[in-house]
């Protein structure tokens, strides 16, 4: 079930490594990919490729519409982890990001991530994270996170 | 008349190819520093409203010099002005501008298509406001291989991100797969 609501984080709110348990679920984060939000993604991290914003050309490398890039999935990846986490919370390492499938005008997207490894000497915290799409992984990554202890 | 497709790079036979391997292929000058207002506009279309971007003191509560940009955004700040001075007027019909990813547009090879398969950034330093990114392309290394889409060989770019004072913000890897697509006749 999606959320179409802005959801209001409480940044009072901080993990530390006690907190932690493998499996956890994050809170997933709803976005549509529309038209309006690709253009205001191209202005704003300059990568101005066709595809990102054209139809004609993203359908010219094989997509059905214009598609989000790979800049925006490791944004919204940073926001993800840091909305679970807290301010205090270092991303040391993104990827690698598996893009399996476009992410097109008109897809509704589901940034999902769970606990999968918690590194305790290092003050490491390993999530998976997927990237649904109507109910299909249109990509995959782990983010490495340094939480306070 | 312009194509109907983008440009995909440099062209060149497979000896130029390898002997690019190891090499520093493109250095990227970022084109502005860290400020509000960049910031600001890259988080919009996320809908990602966090103080650390926004309020000096809370990032300082949290344990940083001062007002931090996105750590991901290291790779906006590390692309080039796309237009300056002296620079041709934009024109129907010209190449549409393409974010530097120097293996693909600068290393010639005999490989007419692209995609990106995979990408990996670690981050070591927070960007803070007012510092200026550069960026140094390496290609790591090439390997051949035959896929569903083509004959071609799999690119590894390594990306060194350096603030002002030579320190190193971030390192990113990218996999990128230059190939010849299967013609309609070929089985």
């Amino acid at each position: 079930m999606t959320d179409n609501t802005n959801q209001t984080i409480d940044w009072s709110l901080q993990k530390t490594m006690q907190d932690i348990t493998v499996g956890e679920e994050l809170s997933p984060i709803y976005i549509d990919i529309t038209l309006q939000r690709l253009v205001m993604e191209a202005a704003a991290n300059r990568d101005l490729s066709l595809i990102h914003h054209d139809a004609s050309m993203a359908k010219a490398t094989g997509a059905n519409d214009a598609y989000a890039n790979t800049f925006f999935l490791y944004g919204m990846i940073e926001r993800l982890a840091l909305e679970w986490g807290g301010l205090k919370t270092f991303i040391r390492k993104i990827g690698p990001l598996r893009m399996l499938s476009f992410n097109c005008t008109g897809d509704k997207l589901a940034f999902h991530g769970k606990v999968s490894e918690i590194i305790i000497n290092e003050d490491t915290v390993i999530l998976d994270v997927w990237v649904d799409n109507s109910g299909k992984v249109s990509a995959t990554s782990q983010v490495k996170v340094i939480l306070p202890k | 008349m312009a194509s109907d497709k983008p440009s995909w790079g440099m062209q060149g036979t497979w000896e130029q190819t390898l002997s690019y391997v190891g090499k520093v292929v493109g250095v990227s000058q970022g084109a502005d520093a860290v400020d509000a207002s960049s910031v600001r506009r890259w988080l919009e279309p996320k809908e990602f409203a966090c103080p650390l971007y926004t309020d000096e003191q809370v990032a300082i509560d949290a344990g940083y010099d001062g007002k931090i940009a996105p750590s991901t955004m290291a790779i906006t700040y590390g692309q080039p002005t796309h237009w300056q001075a002296g620079d041709k007027r934009f024109e129907h019909g010209d190449e549409p501008i393409q974010i530097p990813i120097p293996v693909i547009f600068e290393v010639p090879a005999p490989f007419s298509l692209s995609f990106a398969t995979s990408m990996e950034m670690e981050f070591f330093k927070p960007l803070y406001h007012g510092d200026e990114v550069t960026i140094t392309h390496e290609l790591v290394s090439l390997v051949e291989k035959e896929l569903r889409v083509g004959k071609g060989a799999f690119f590894k770019q390594k990306d060194t991100y350096r603030n002002q004072n030579d320190e190193i913000v971030a390192i990113g890897i990218l996999d990128i797969f230059r190939f010849n697509p299967v013609s309609k006749g070929d089985s």
